[in-house]
């Protein structure tokens, strides 16, 4: 049922008193607060995205992985310098990766 | 030329156009801004705030809009759940405050019909405000107004007919007090 329809008094009062309410610059200043396009957005996106993509096939080819000694925790816990350093530069390199891919992705939201 | 909503809505989608959805701002601020003054009753300055923050979070959602209801549907919907966010925040703006209010409008002798009408608006319950003001005011069938409101229908039928039963009483005073003077 649509209210609309029916005869009562009390909402062809309450119809009347639904007037229009002049823009005055309402529309212009919702539109001014849109945030930016997404275009822009894409674009810092995708280029975030390439950076994480070069930086990932850099460490592949760069990184000299045939060299890294054998992961071995009891010689990490002895703080091994030898061991230590290659496999930090690793993580080092891997965390800045993952943490540069999350930081695209989320930007989405 | 005039676009559609669906026009304007497919360009906002595909090309980000803010001119096409400042078009839809223009066509619908006066509900929208309508429906909220009289949710906060009556305080413009707030509910020109809570529809700006309605039109900005359509067009961060308007890809969910699925079309199977009108926009102004959707955008009551928006705004309404932007009012009762606000009304959560906001301590003073308890959704069913006006039930504190006393049942009987002050009977002071109000010449005008209209503003007697706005006053016995804003005496009722948020519930049954909303309600009659969707569906009396705003011309949302009984469905639509659920929809917006995420609640049954029978609910949204209880409360447009109580809400009308209370605004019959309020203004039959004011209007024998207007009569008697």
């Amino acid at each position: 049922m649509n209210p609309l329809k029916t005869n009562d008094p009390l909402d062809t009062l309450l119809r009347e008193q639904n007037q229009y309410i002049e823009d005055n610059g309402f529309t212009a200043r919702v539109v001014s607060a849109l945030p930016r396009r997404r275009a822009r957005f894409w674009t810092h996106q995708t280029f975030l995205l390439a950076v994480t993509v070069g930086g990932a096939v850099l460490a592949v080819r760069w990184l000299p992985w045939e060299n890294l000694p054998a992961f071995n925790w009891s010689a990490l816990l002895s703080l091994n310098s030898h061991l230590l350093v290659p496999w930090a530069v690793v993580v080092s390199v891997v965390g800045a990766l993952v943490w540069a891919a999350v930081s695209a992705v989320q930007e989405e939201d | 030329m005039s676009f559609t909503d669906a026009d304007l809505i497919a360009r906002v989608l595909a090309l980000e156009d803010q001119n096409a959805f400042g078009e839809l701002v223009r066509r619908y601020q006066s509900p929208v801004r309508g429906f909220l003054t009289r949710l906060t009753r009556g305080d413009s300055h707030l509910a020109d705030d809570l529809a700006q923050e309605t039109f900005l979070k359509a067009w961060k959602k308007l890809h969910t809009f699925r079309g199977d209801a009108k926009l102004s549907t959707w955008l009551f919907g928006v705004a309404f759940n932007e009012f009762r966010g606000a009304a959560r925040r906001r301590k003073e703006l308890t959704l069913d405050d006006a039930e504190n209010l006393p049942e009987e409008p002050a009977t002071a002798i109000n010449p005008e019909w209209r503003l007697d009408l706005t006053e016995a608006l804003k005496r009722l319950n948020s519930n049954e405000r909303t309600a009659v003001v969707l569906c009396c005011q705003n011309g949302l069938s009984h469905e639509e107004a659920a929809q917006v409101l995420d609640c049954p229908l029978g609910t949204v039928k209880t409360n447009v007919l109580r809400g009308k039963e209370k605004l019959r009483k309020w203004l039959a005073i004011a209007y024998e007090n207007y009569e008697s003077a």
